[in-house]
């Protein structure tokens, strides 16, 4: 049983580790992907469409600094 | 359409895969790692077909999107099992079996659970986004278990030398793509040096590959001491 847990135990942290390593790595992405299967030339990805560059988030209005949280 | 540089890395890469399988089928061992070949043959076949829609329909057709991310997420999977063999191959003698296999398909699950949870959100192109997100979710689980990997390498005092060059060179092929992904979004403007060398480096795999199978037999052994040296 304790042995069981040990690897319910190490999944867990492997998927972790992956998860923060795939956070870091793609940290700065500009939606490109990697692909690591053959020598083949990627093309762009599926659910993107269009090669033109992504705008600001819709939510910042200008590119003024923000300014400390109020509180 | 693909440059003529990038042509002849994608053959490049084609014959360095067929490769593999040669000198395995050669040196009589196809079947001890098998999951190692099956991808290889995968990945021909992949190519080939690649090859095919490119030529029919070009390289920003919707067909090749497809194809190819499709194809990709199936190649990871496979490549997943793989590495999971190569645990496997190294637990051999503590009779783990059992439970590394247990881990391989908990991973698995908990991989695809993840990737669920985080792509569900999106309604439009659901599987696509699930099924290329699951591909990048497991690259990264493989870069981790492969780093734990040589890290039970190390520990267990591991001397085969074939097994040790798959692991190692498997490790540098993830560590290559990762870096040059990470270069290329700190630097986009060099991202023309670095995209041309993905294709470069998936070469890597194979052709490393290829040695192991090749010059390395299978009762070829490293002394501990040249491996590391770790305090009990």
């Amino acid at each position: 049983m304790s042995r069981k847990l040990v690897v319910v135990f190490l999944v867990m942290l492997v998927l972790t580790g992956a998860m923060g390593l795939k956070t870091a790595v793609m940290a700065h992405s500009d939606g490109s992907l990697i692909m690591a299967n053959g020598s083949s030339p990627a093309p762009i990805t599926p659910y993107r469409n269009g090669s033109s560059p992504a705008p600001i988030t819709p939510y910042r209005n200008g590119s003024s600094p923000a300014p400390i949280t109020p509180y | 359409m693909p440059g003529p540089f990038a042509y002849f890395i994608w053959f490049v890469g084609i014959l360095c895969e067929a490769a593999v399988l040669v000198c395995a089928l050669k040196k009589g061992a196809f079947r001890r790692y098998l999951l190692l070949n099956l991808y290889m043959a995968g990945l021909i076949v992949v190519e080939l077909g690649r090859y095919k829609i490119v030529s029919e329909f070009g390289l920003s057709s919707t067909q090749y999107q497809y194809f190819y991310y499709y194809s990709d997420a199936i190649l990871t999977v496979i490549l997943y099992f793989a590495l999971s063999s190569l645990y496997s191959h190294v637990f051999s003698e503590m009779n783990a079996e059992r439970y590394v296999k247990m881990g391989t398909l908990l991973l698995l699950g908990g991989t695809a659970l993840f990737t669920y949870a985080v792509v569900q959100q999106s309604t439009a192109r659901f599987v696509t986004h699930f099924v290329v997100d699951l591909s990048q979710n497991l690259y990264f689980v493989g870069v981790v278990l492969t780093y734990v990997l040589w890290g039970a390498i190390l520990k267990l005092r591991e001397t085969r030398t074939r097994l040790i060059q798959l692991v190692l060179s498997l490790g540098v092929y993830f560590s290559l793509l990762a870096a040059n992904y990470a270069i290329r979004n700190l630097y986009p403007s060099l991202s023309h040096y670095f995209i041309p060398l993905v294709g470069v480096f998936g070469t890597f795999l194979p052709l490393a590959w290829a040695y192991a199978f090749w010059r390395l037999p299978e009762e070829a052994r490293l002394a501990p001491s040249r491996l590391a040296v770790i305090p009990r």
